[in-house]
């Protein structure tokens, strides 16, 4: 191969190299400092991101089409999830500051492995190339493993961390392995390779492209939560810190999803007569399966919740239930605004828990929230508004986001509608738990001894514009 | 020479029982090794797969996946000796104070 076939641009990597950097940068800030340099090592995060952010406007300019030998490609989903995955990144810098001074934990390396797991999570966004998918899921999973376990004397957060550690390399086992017959079926791993050989009919061996396939859809369906594959879900999500859970919740699982649709949507569904067709119509007939599992077993669960945490868990076990019904459309953008509706929700939500639990999460039982309403207005109002995007009642982001989806997989897939009743009679279901805690603050009395917490004004500057959002882009849309 | 298949098939019973291996096993250790049983499996069906199909990738694909296993036993082992120190257990079902 010559090298100029290679098509080597630096400018389109240029958001992964920058975010890289940045985590270099911050590491080096926090050996050469003496402690205290929490404010220099924010800052150096913030201006990454934004960096990145911008570098992720101008892709559009370098031009669609696929880099460094097919291992990147530009193009609308990347340059979507890519926004969503900075915008959660953002979010969580915000937020950090008021968690990592109240809990006195040193601030270079969690800002630090947040920019590794968000390159990672922008290059698994980027991956035109089964390696790059591997690489960018490890790179964002290994250091989320690290992320969860943060709070290092608290026993629940070392659980967290093993349980997620060994399960998610457990399950990167099995997609790894799927890649390897899929690579071994169709002898190329690079996801257009794979498209063309698969419509060309020339597989070498389709039985291992469908075992393969088949091996890849359990990798995936750990990463992203979905039944059966959920049970490390809630352990995880109660056990690691809460600003960690919101991030683990939304940036990796939207990436996940980017990678997920190239996957399936992008490469292996090619509906040409004999194998191909035989290929769509299983992976269609196993996600419709799995979609409704999720959703089911998701809402389900949540409602017996007494933890919020876990009550949340379950919800974003629901919420991937969801956004796979926008994957038998094939339509790329219905999952994207779900999931980037979804992860401003998710964020802002796991944010107001993080305050309200104080230092070692202590109260995050619902009956703690009792009677919080007028005390805490501000703070109650926003988790209000938060719980009743999830539950996707109409003028949020979250119920357009749901309304989307579900109204194109109703009119482009007749065969499929099954799926959308399910999915409507189970968003019925979810209204019950997410307004559970409303009723609780808003209309119980206090409990004697509640204690203001303390809301710095970092924290105030990523909810208040994040509830703002949330509700606005529900009434444009 | 040996056909392909039988690497196949060695690679597919090394991954098995490295997957039975993480499901009846108790000891944090174990399981991580099992694991790495898992992915070398998995290297395995690569490099037979690159050798047959006279195309390097799988082989590059490999070192790839070495080096995330080196990583990932990195970050594994830390987080194996964080929770000893504050428990003093290896055993998994000790590891019980999330449960439903």
């Amino acid at each position: 191969m010559q090298l100029e076939t290679l098509n080597l641009n630096y400018w389109a990597i240029a958001p992964e190299v920058i975010v890289s950097i940045t985590a270099v940068v911050i590491m080096l800030i926090d050996a050469f400092s003496k402690r205290g340099a929490h404010r220099a090592n924010a800052t150096t995060a913030m201006i990454g991101l934004v960096l990145a952010l911008i570098s992720v406007a101008t892709l559009g300019r370098v031009g669609v089409g696929s880099y460094f030998a097919g291992m990147v490609v530009i193009d609308p989903i990347r340059i979507f999830f890519s926004i969503t995955i900075l915008i959660v990144a953002i979010l969580v810098v915000l937020l950090a500051s008021q968690f990592l001074s109240d809990e006195g934990l040193p601030p270079g390396e969690f800002y630090s492995l947040i920019m590794f797991a968000t390159s990672g999570m922008l290059l698994l966004a980027s991956a035109g190339d089964l390696v790059t998918v591997f690489l960018g899921l490890e790179i964002a999973s290994i250091t989320t493993y690290v992320l969860a376990g943060y709070r290092r004397y608290d026993i629940r957060s070392n659980e967290s961390s093993l349980k997620y550690f060994l399960l998610g390399s457990f399950s990167t086992a099995f997609l790894l392995y799927g890649m390897a017959l899929t690579y071994g079926a169709t002898r190329t791993t690079n996801l257009d390779g794979i498209r063309q050989a698969i419509a060309s009919g020339q597989i070498i061996y389709p039985q291992l492209l469908m075992i393969g396939a088949a091996m890849m859809l359990v990798g995936f369906g750990f990463k992203i939560a979905s039944a059966p594959f959920h049970l490390w879900t809630p352990d995880v999500y109660e056990g690691a810190p809460t600003i960690v859970t919101g991030f683990m919740g939304t940036g990796p699982k939207a990436a996940v999803f980017a990678a997920f649709l190239r996957v399936f949507v992008g490469s292996f569904d090619v509906p040409v007569e004999g194998f191909g067709l035989q290929l769509h119509n299983t992976w269609i007939t196993a996600i419709a399966v799995i979609a409704i599992l999720t959703m089911t077993v998701g809402n389900v669960i949540a409602l017996s919740q007494k933890n919020i945490k876990r009550m949340l868990a379950y919800s974003s076990i629901a919420h991937a239930g969801y956004a796979l019904v926008g994957f038998v459309t094939g339509n790329f953008a219905t999952v994207a605004f779900y999931m980037l509706a979804y992860s401003i929700m998710n964020i802002g939500a796991f944010a107001v828990i993080q305050i309200l639990a104080r230092a070692g999460d202590q109260k995050t039982q619902i009956a703690d929230y009792s009677g919080i309403g007028f005390e805490v207005p501000g703070l109650s109002f926003s988790l209000a508004v938060f719980l009743m995007g999830l539950a996707g009642i109409p003028p949020t982001a979250g119920f357009i986001s749901k309304f989307f989806v579900f109204t194109n997989a109703w009119e482009s897939v007749p065969a499929l509608r099954y799926l959308v009743i399910a999915a409507v009679i189970n968003s019925i279901i979810s209204v019950y738990y997410y307004l559970y805690p409303i009723v609780v603050m808003f209309f119980r009395p206090l409990n004697p001894g509640f204690v203001r917490p303390r809301v710095t004004r970092t924290t105030a500057l990523a909810i208040i514009p994040d509830s703002a959002r949330h509700l606005l882009s529900g009434v444009d849309a | 020479m040996v056909p392909l298949s039988w690497y196949l098939a060695l690679s597919a019973v090394l991954f098995t029982i490295g997957v039975v291996g993480v499901i009846i096993q108790r000891n944090v250790i174990v399981l991580f090794m099992c694991v790495e049983l898992m992915l070398n499996a998995v290297n395995l069906t690569l490099v037979s797969f690159s050798r047959y199909l006279g195309d390097i990738t799988g082989q590059l694909f490999v070192f790839i996946v070495m080096a995330v296993a080196a990583a990932e036993a990195a970050v594994g082992l830390a987080i194996i000796i964080s929770l000893f120190r504050n428990r003093e257990t290896l055993n998994v079902d000790e590891a019980d104070l999330l449960k439903l």
